[in-house]
């Protein structure tokens, strides 16, 4: 099997920018997109999926509290505590990586979110030498997608 | 017709809660919000709802499990999948498990409205 390609990771920029142009007026700007380092920077608030099935890893979206109010405001929702700033971090990762499942079918078996409060100093990355980074910018602020996925057989090759 | 919501996002039940405030909507009583399928299963034992909309992906009991649970109990139930799953599997299971309707997420306050009075109808 071989790895993630451009259009598998075209499928995950698209389904961020799906998520904010469905959701709200404001569209989203791809500022960046790259293979980290091994170690990589979050904001104040992380969402995490982890996958398994065909691929193996995680994907993560992680953006500060600034955007996350933001959203809410525009989906009308009165309540930023910090339990909501986690809830909409969560909902935001469950929505890319299952909005992933158009292309990649029920082989991509995704998790509950997880998620992570305040800002972790790094997080490393696990499947793969080097993850895949979407820097994204919405409404004047930026927030990171992170895809750390490998195939399955990668892990046994 | 009473509606029960059923979404492990704090979020998204009472987005779904507001939209389904709206005027076309107004046939609707909100009856129960549940996180997951045990609470939407112990819900429909105390109430039975005529409408309900079903996430998939939920902790303690996933959604295509809770939609045979509640067929079971009550064939003539209406529930709309509301899920981020946008696979053609998932959908034809959850149509297959009893659903009558899918609306994939993220869907605006129109898609949720004209996708509820369908359903509903």
């Amino acid at each position: 099997m071989t790895d993630l390609n451009e259009s598998e990771l075209k499928v995950f920029v698209d389904a961020v920018k799906n998520y904010f142009s469905h959701l709200t007026s404001d569209a989203v700007l791809i500022r960046a997109a790259y293979l980290s380092n091994t170690l990589i920077s979050h904001h104040d608030y992380t969402g995490l999926i982890t996958i398994s099935g065909r691929f193996r890893g995680c994907v993560y979206f992680s953006a500060p509290a600034r955007l996350l109010r933001a959203l809410l405001h525009a989906l009308r929702e009165p309540d930023t505590s910090e339990d909501n700033l986690l809830d909409a971090v969560g909902e935001i990762a469950n929505t890319i990586a299952g909005n992933a499942r158009k292309h990649f079918g029920t082989s991509l078996t995704i998790s509950i979110p997880v998620t992570i409060r305040g800002v972790p100093e790094q997080i490393k990355s696990a499947a793969r030498a080097r993850s895949f980074a979407i820097v994204l910018n919405w409404s004047g602020y930026d927030a990171t997608v992170i895809v750390d996925l490998a195939p399955v057989d990668s892990f046994t090759s | 017709m009473r509606i029960l919501i059923v979404d492990d996002s704090n979020i998204i039940r009472a987005r779904i809660a507001r939209i389904a405030l709206h005027p076309q909507l107004r046939k609707l009583n909100i009856v129960g919000l549940a996180r997951n399928g045990v609470e939407a299963i112990e819900i429909c034992r105390r109430i039975t709802p005529d409408l309900v909309t079903m996430d998939l992906t939920m902790p303690e009991m996933d959604g295509i499990s809770c939609i045979k649970k509640l067929i079971d109990h009550d064939s003539m139930i209406n529930i709309l999948v509301v899920s981020a799953l946008n696979d053609k599997t998932t959908a034809i299971h959850a149509l297959k498990a009893g659903a009558r309707g899918f609306l994939h997420k993220p869907f605006s306050d129109e898609q949720l409205v004209s996708a509820l009075i369908e359903v509903m109808n």
